[in-house]
C-alpha cells in the first residue's frame, strides 16, 4: 500500500511496454521484395493439444512440399521457406499466429492451419489482410459460409459430400436388400458430424429410416451407453461421424456388445495405420471415404508418394497430402501470377486465378465454386481380405464391395 | 507532511507516465501483432483486476471466474448474433444479465466458506462447458459462435487499435472503482471479512450480504472484459471460454502482483502475459508452458502467497514508512493460530506477509 | 421409451463406471478428511497412473495388471512426500485455499509434463481381451469393464477393512474425526495425515489402471473426472468415505440411465445439478457426518 510499491510497479509497465516494441522492431525483416530473397511462407499448426497428431501430419506434408520445390529450383526462381508455429490447438493462438505472421514477420504468402474450428478465425484474419487463404482441413459446411473471399479448400470435396457415392450405391440397391435402418453417432466437430450428417440426409430422402441419432463431445472417451444404445436399436447400419481414437473407441464398445451391422461407415478412423491393430484386426468390411489414395495415378502423385517416403520413412497418409494439395494450389496461382508477396494486387491477382482455373493436384485436378468449395468427390475405401481397398466409384475400384458386411 | 507532498507529486508523475506510455503504445507499434499483444495483456489486466475484488478483498479464491468471462463473451456474442441488439449495447447488456446470474451462484457459493467455495466456482466452469456444448441449437456448440464485427468495414489494424484504447479504458474504470472501493467503509468491511470472518460478524458488519454484493461486481466486471474480448476476436468457442485455465491464470496473475495491492492483478497480468507471449515466440512447440505455469503457481502460493510486492518489499524493507495503512501484515488468524497452537506454527519467516 | 433390456444394459454399465467413481472419489475424502485438503490433482495423478500402466504395456507387453506393484507403493510414497513436504508448509489459516491453488499447480505440472512425454495424443491399451464380453441376465458386460470394476471394489473393500480393522485404522479415523483429540490421546496426527494421503493417492494408482484397460487417455483428461469427483464428495458430505461411495454409485447410475433419454453431455450435468442442489439445500452433504457442517 506504500506509494513505492507503486511507483516501483509502473516502471516496470513501462520498461516492459518499451522492450516489447523495441524487441519488435528490431526483428521485422525488411519489405523489400528481391529476386534473391526466398518466399516466405507463414503457416500455424496445431503441433501440441488436442489436433496434434494431424497438425504434425500436414506439417510433413507441407515440408515434403517446401523440399520438393526447392529442389526443382523453387518458386518463380525463388527458394522458398516456410515459416510454421504452433497454435497449441487454441483458436486464440491461431489467430495471434496469423497476425504475427502477417503484421509482423511480413510473409509473402500464408498456407491454411489443421482443423475446421480453428480455420474460420484464422481465415478471417487472412481475409482482413487481404490474403489468399488455402487451407487443407476446414471441409465443414460452415467454413463456406462466412462470405470468405479469399478461401479454398484444397481437398476434392467438403465433409457433407465425403459419402456421395455410398448414397448412390446404397440407394440403387433393390428396397429388399438395402439396409432399411440407420444409427448415426456423431463427434460434435464440423468436420466428422459434417460428414455423417450429409449421409443422413442423402439416405433419409431415400426413405431409410434413422433409428439412433446420437451426438457425442470430442472428449468423451466411454462409448459404452452410446453403443447400447446403437445395439439395442438393431440398425443394419451403423455410421461414425467420427475422427481418429473415438471411432476406434466406438467400433470396440460395439463389438464389446456384439453388435453385428449389415453395414458400418466411420470417418477418418479406418483410413489411419495403426486401426487394424487397434480394433483387434476385427476390421472386416468397414467402410470409409477418402481423399487421398498412395495409388492414384495423378502425375504428381508418383513424385510426391516417392519423394515423401524418402524423406520421411514412410508414405503419406490423407492429411499429408492435403498439406501437399495446399502447396500444389498455392505454386500453381502463384506461377499463373508471377507474384508472391503481400502486396493486395498480387494477392488479388493469385485469387483471381484461382476462382477461373483448374489445378492438377496429387488428389486429382481440383477447381473451386465462388465460395471455395472443391468440386470433386471422395471415394469410398472398405476393409477387404485384411486391406483397405477402394471399391467405389467403379471407375477406381480395387475390389468390389462387400455386402452384407462379415461379422467382427 | 513534506515527503507526503513530495512523494504524491512523484506518485502522480509516474501515473501520468505510465498513462501516457499505454497511451502512445499503439502509434509506437511497428506492426498491429504488437497490438494484439497488447489487448491480450489489457484484456488479462481488466480480468486479474476484476477477479480481485473477491479475491483481494475478502480472501476467498475463485476458480471459477473463466465462467463468468466466458457468459460475459457468450451473452454479448448471443445478443448481437441472435437479437440484433447494437454491439455495446449488448456488452452493457451481458454485463447485466451475469451480474444477475451471479446472484444465485454467490448465493450458493458463499454460504459455505473454504473448500466447498472452491468447488463451487470450479464447477461452474465445468457445467457451463457442457450446457455451451450441449445446447448447439442455440449457442452453436462446439462449432463456436461468430460475433459480428462491431465497426463493419474498419481495416484490420485500425479495429486492434480502437479495441486497444476500449480495453484501456475498461482498465481505468475497473482499476478506480477498485480504488473507490478500497476507501470506502464497504472496502473495510470486506476486509474485515478476509482477516476474520467470524470476528467481523460479530462487530455487526453484514458479512453474507457484503460478500454477495462484491462477489455481483465482480462477476459483472469480469464479464464486461469477456464481453469486450467476444467483439474485439468475434470468434467463440466453448472449450476456450469456459476454461478452468483461464480462471487459474486470473488468479496466479492476482497473486503474484499480489492481492491487496491496486495495481498488483495488472503488474501480474503484465508480467505473464509478456512472458506468454514471450515464451510462444522462442518455445513454441510444448507443452511445457504448463508445466512453467503450474511451477510459477506453486512458488508463488508456498512462499510468496502475499505477491511479489510484499516479497519486494521485505527486501526494500527500509524504504517503507509505517502508519500508512491500518491493516496489519499479520492477519487476526494468524495470530490466533501462533497462540492456540505453539506446536504446530511451522510457517516460516519468509512466508510470512514481508514482516 | 428404451427397451427393457436396454435399461438393463445401462443399469449394468452405470454399477460398474459407479464402482470406479466411488474408489476415486474415496481418495479425494481422504484427503479431505486428514488435511480439509481439496486435492486438484488427484484426477491428474490418476491419468499418470494409467500412462505408466499403458507404457509399461506398450514397452514390455506386460498386463498393465502388473504395474499396480510398481504403481501402488510408488504413489503412497508420492502422497506421503506431498503431504510432508509441500502441505504441512502452508499456513494453517489459509490453508483450504491455498492447498487448492498448490495441488492445482501440480496437476498443471503433471499435464504438461505427460503432455510433453507423449505428445497429447489419445492413447489406449491394446488387449487381447479388448473387445471380448459375456451375457449376464440379458446384458452383455464387456470383460475389461468388469475388471476395472472388480479392482475397484476390492480396493475399496481393502480400505473398508484397513479403516476399520487395524489400528492404523482407528488412528485415522480418530484423525479425521478430530485432530486435537487425537494428539491428546498420543497419535502422532502429522504422520497419520501423511499416510492417510499417501492411501488417497494409492487409490489414484489403482484407478488409473482400472481406467487406462477401457477408455483413452490424453494428458488433459483430468478436467474430465475432477469436477463429477468434487461433487460426489460434497453430495456425499465432505469427509465421509461410506458417503462418498453411495453418491458416487447413485451418481453414475443416474448419469447412466440418462443418458438413454438425453446426450451425453447433458447426461454429465447431473453431478453438477446434484452439487448446486446439495449446497442449496443441504450444505453439510446428504451422507455426511457433524465433520461436513463445519465447511
Amino acid at each position: 500500500m506504500t506509494r513505492t510499491h507503486r511507483l516501483h510497479g509502473r516502471i516496470v509497465v513501462s520498461t516492459l511496454a518499451l522492450a516489447l516494441t523495441a524487441s519488435a522492431c528490431g526483428s521485422g525483416p525488411g519489405s523489400q521484395d528481391s529476386s534473391d530473397d526466398p518466399i516466405v511462407i507463414g503457416v500455424s499448426l496445431p503441433l501440441t493439444g488436442d489436433f496434434s497428431e494431424p497438425g504434425k501430419g500436414v506439417e510433413r506434408g507441407y515440408k515434403a512440399w517446401a523440399k520438393i520445390v526447392n529442389d526443382e529450383g523453387g518458386l518463380l526462381g525463388r527458394k522458398v521457406e516456410l515459416k510454421i508455429l504452433d497454435d497449441q490447438s487454441n483458436a486464440d493462438r491461431v489467430v495471434s499466429d496469423y497476425e504475427q505472421l502477417i503484421g509482423r514477420d511480413e510473409v509473402d504468402l500464408v498456407f491454411g492451419p489443421f482443423s475446421t474450428r480453428l480455420v474460420v478465425p484464422s481465415a478471417r484474419v487472412a481475409e482482413e489482410y487481404g490474403m489468399l487463404f488455402v487451407e487443407p482441413a476446414g471441409a465443414a459446411p460452415e467454413v463456406f459460409e462466412q462470405g470468405f473471399e479469399n478461401l479454398f479448400y484444397a481437398a476434392p470435396a467438403v465433409a457433407d459430400d465425403h459419402y456421395n457415392h455410398l448414397a448412390e450405391y446404397i440407394l440403387a440397391m433393390p428396397e429388399s436388400e438395402r439396409p432399411r435402418t440407420v444409427a448415426y453417432a456423431a463427434m460434435d466437430d464440423p468436420f466428422a458430424q459434417g460428414t455423417a450428417y450429409g449421409l443422413k440426409e442423402k439416405l433419409e430422402k431415400g426413405g431409410i429410416r434413422t433409428v439412433v441419432d446420437e451426438v457425442y463431445p470430442p472428449n468423451t472417451t466411454d462409448f459404452g451407453n452410446i453403443a447400447a444404445k446403437i445395439a439395442d436399436s438393431g440398425a443394419d447400419m451403423v455410421v461414425g461421424g467420427t475422427q481418429y481414437q473415438d471411432g476406434v473407441n466406438l467400433i470396440v464398445a460395439l463389438q464389446q456388445l456384439d453388435y453385428q451391422p449389415k453395414m458400418a461407415a466411420f470417418s477418418t478412423a479406418p483410413t489411419e495405420p495403426e486401426f487394424a491393430k487397434a480394433i483387434g484386426n476385427k476390421t472386416e468390411g468397414i467402410l470409409a471415404p477418402t481423399g487421398y489414395t498412395q495409388k492414384a495415378d495423378h502425375p504428381s502423385n508418383k513424385e510426391f508418394v516417392e519423394k515423401y517416403t524418402e524423406q520421411f520413412g514412410k508414405a503419406p497418409e490423407e492429411d499429408e497430402a492435403n498439406a501437399y494439395t495446399t502447396g500444389q494450389v498455392v505454386a500453381a496461382a502463384v506461377e499463373a501470377a508471377k507474384c508472391a508477396s503481400q502486396d493486395p494486387d498480387c494477392q488479388g491477382k493469385l485469387v483471381e486465378w484461382l476462382r477461373g482455373n483448374t489445378v492438377q493436384t496429387v488428389v486429382g485436378p481440383l477447381k473451386w465454386d465462388g465460395k471455395g468449395r472443391p468440386q470433386s468427390a471422395h471415394m469410398i475405401q472398405q476393409w477387404v481380405d485384411g486391406e483397405i481397398q477402394i471399391v467405389l466409384p467403379e471407375a477406381q475400384q480395387e475390389a468390389d464391395p462387400v455386402y452384407p458386411k462379415p461379422k467382427w | 507532511m513534506r515527503r507526503g507532498s513530495d512523494t504524491r507529486l512523484i506518485h502522480l508523475g509516474a501515473l501520468l507516465a505510465a498513462a501516457a506510455i499505454a497511451l502512445s503504445f499503439p502509434s509506437m507499434a511497428p506492426s498491429p501483432y504488437e497490438i494484439t499483444v497488447g489487448i491480450a495483456i489489457l484484456n488479462y489486466a481488466v480480468l486479474s483486476t476484476s477477479w480481485n475484488f473477491v479475491g483481494g478483498f475478502t480472501g476467498y479464491i475463485s476458480l471459477g471466474h473463466g465462467a463468468f468471462a466466458g457468459l460475459g463473451a457468450y451473452g454479448t456474442g448471443l445478443l448481437v448474433a441472435r437479437a440484433g441488439l447494437p454491439p455495446f449495447a449488448a456488452l452493457f447488456t451481458a454485463a447485466a444479465l451475469v451480474a444477475l446470474i451471479a446472484v444465485p451462484v454467490g448465493y450458493a457459493a458463499l454460504r459455505v466458506r473454504g473448500a466447498s467455495f472452491v468447488i463451487v466456482s470450479i464447477a461452474l466452469v465445468l457445467i457451463l462447458l457442457l450446457v455451451f456444448q450441449s445446447w448447439a441449437s442455440f449457442t452453436g456448440g462446439s462449432r463456436g459462435l461468430v460475433v459480428p464485427r462491431p465497426f463493419p468495414g474498419m481495416l484490420r489494424a485500425e479495429h486492434h487499435r480502437t479495441f486497444y484504447f476500449l480495453f484501456l479504458a475498461l482498465l481505468a474504470v475497473t482499476l478506480s472503482a477498485w480504488w473507490v472501493i478500497d476507501r470506502s467503509r464497504f472496502g473495510m468491511g470486506l476486509k474485515a471479512i478476509r482477516e476474520d470472518e467470524d470476528k467481523a460478524q460479530s462487530l455487526g458488519i453484514p458479512t453474507y450480504s457484503y460478500k454477495l454484493v462484491v462477489f455481483v461486481v465482480s462477476a459483472a466486471f469480469t464479464a464486461l472484459a469477456g464481453g469486450l474480448y467476444a467483439l474485439w476476436f468475434g470468434d467463440l468457442d466453448p472449450v476456450f471460454q469456459f476454461s478452468v485455465l483461464g480462471g487459474a491464470y486470473m488468479v496466479l496473475m492476482a497473486l503474484l502482483g499480489g492481492v491487496r495491492h491496486l495495481y498488483g492483478p495488472l503488474l501480474g497480468a503484465v508480467a505473464v502475459g509478456y512472458a506468454l507471449e514471450y515464451a510462444k515466440v522462442e518455445y513454441g512447440d510444448t507443452p511445457l508452458h504448463l508445466v512453467v505455469a503450474g511451477l510459477l503457481l506453486g512458488v508463488v502460493v508456498m512462499f510468496m502467497p502475499d505477491g511479489v510486492i510484499p516479497a519486494a518489499t521485505a527486501l526494500i524493507g527500509r524504504f517503507r514508512r509505517s502508519g500508512e495503512t491500518s491493516i496489519r501484515e499479520v492477519t487476526a488468524a494468524e495470530l490466533r493460530e501462533r497462540r492456540e497452537q505453539p506446536n504446530r506454527t511451522e510457517v516460516k519467516d519468509g512466508e510470512r506477509s514481508g514482516t | 421409451m428404451p427397451s427393457a433390456s436396454l435399461v438393463l444394459q445401462s443399469v449394468v454399465l452405470g454399477v460398474l463406471l459407479g464402482g470406479l467413481y466411488a474408489l476415486l472419489a474415496a481418495g479425494l475424502t481422504l484427503y479431505f478428511g486428514v488435511m480439509r485438503v481439496v486435492m486438484i490433482a488427484h484426477s491428474a495423478f490418476l491419468i499418470l497412473a494409467a500412462y505408466l500402466a499403458w507404457y509399461a504395456h506398450r514397452e514390455t507387453g506386460v498386463d498393465p495388471l502388473l504395474t499396480l506393484f510398481v504403481t501402488v507403493p510408488l504413489f503412497f510414497a508420492a502422497g506421503v512426500a506431498m503431504q510432508r513436504l509441500l502441505l504441512t508448509r502452508l499456513r494453517p489459516a489459509t490453508l483450504t485455499m491455498m492447498s487448492v491453488l498448490l495441488t492445482f499447480s501440480v496437476a498443471l505440472v503433471i499435464e504438461g509434463l505427460l503432455g510433453y512425454a507423449f505428445s497429447g495424443t489419445q492413447r489406449r491399451i491394446r488387449l487381447g481381451y479388448s473387445a471380448a464380453g459375456f451375457e449376464f441376465l440379458g446384458a452383455r458386460v464387456a470383460v475389461v469393464k468388469l475388471i476395472a470394476f472388480g479392482l475397484a471394489a476390492l480396493a475399496l473393500l481393502g480400505l473398508y477393512v484397513l479403516m476399520k480393522r487395524s489400528r492404523f485404522g482407528q488412528a485415522l479415523r480418530a484423525t479425521i474425526q478430530h485432530r486435537e483429540a487425537a494428539q491428546l490421546l498420543g497419535i502422532d496426527t502429522d504422520r497419520i495425515a501423511g499416510y492417510g494421503f499417501g492411501l488417497g493417492l494409492a487409490t489414484a494408482a489403482v484407478g488409473g489402471t482400472a481406467l487406462a484397460l477401457d477408455t483413452t487417455i490424453y494428458p488433459s483428461l483430468h478436467w474430465h473426472w475432477i469436477g463429477p469427483l468434487m461433487a460426489i464428495i460434497v453430495v456425499g458430505g465432505l469427509g465421509s468415505v461410506p458417503g462418498a461411495a453411495i453418491a458416487a454409485m447413485t451418481l453414475g447410475m443416474l448419469q447412466s440411465l440418462l443418458q438413454l433419454e438425453l446426450s451425453t453431455t447433458w447426461a454429465q450435468t447431473v453431478f453438477y445439478i446434484a452439487l448446486f442442489a446439495t449446497l442449496a439445500v443441504r450444505p453439510q452433504g446428504f451422507f455426511g457426518g457433524r465433520l461436513a457442517q463445519r465447511f
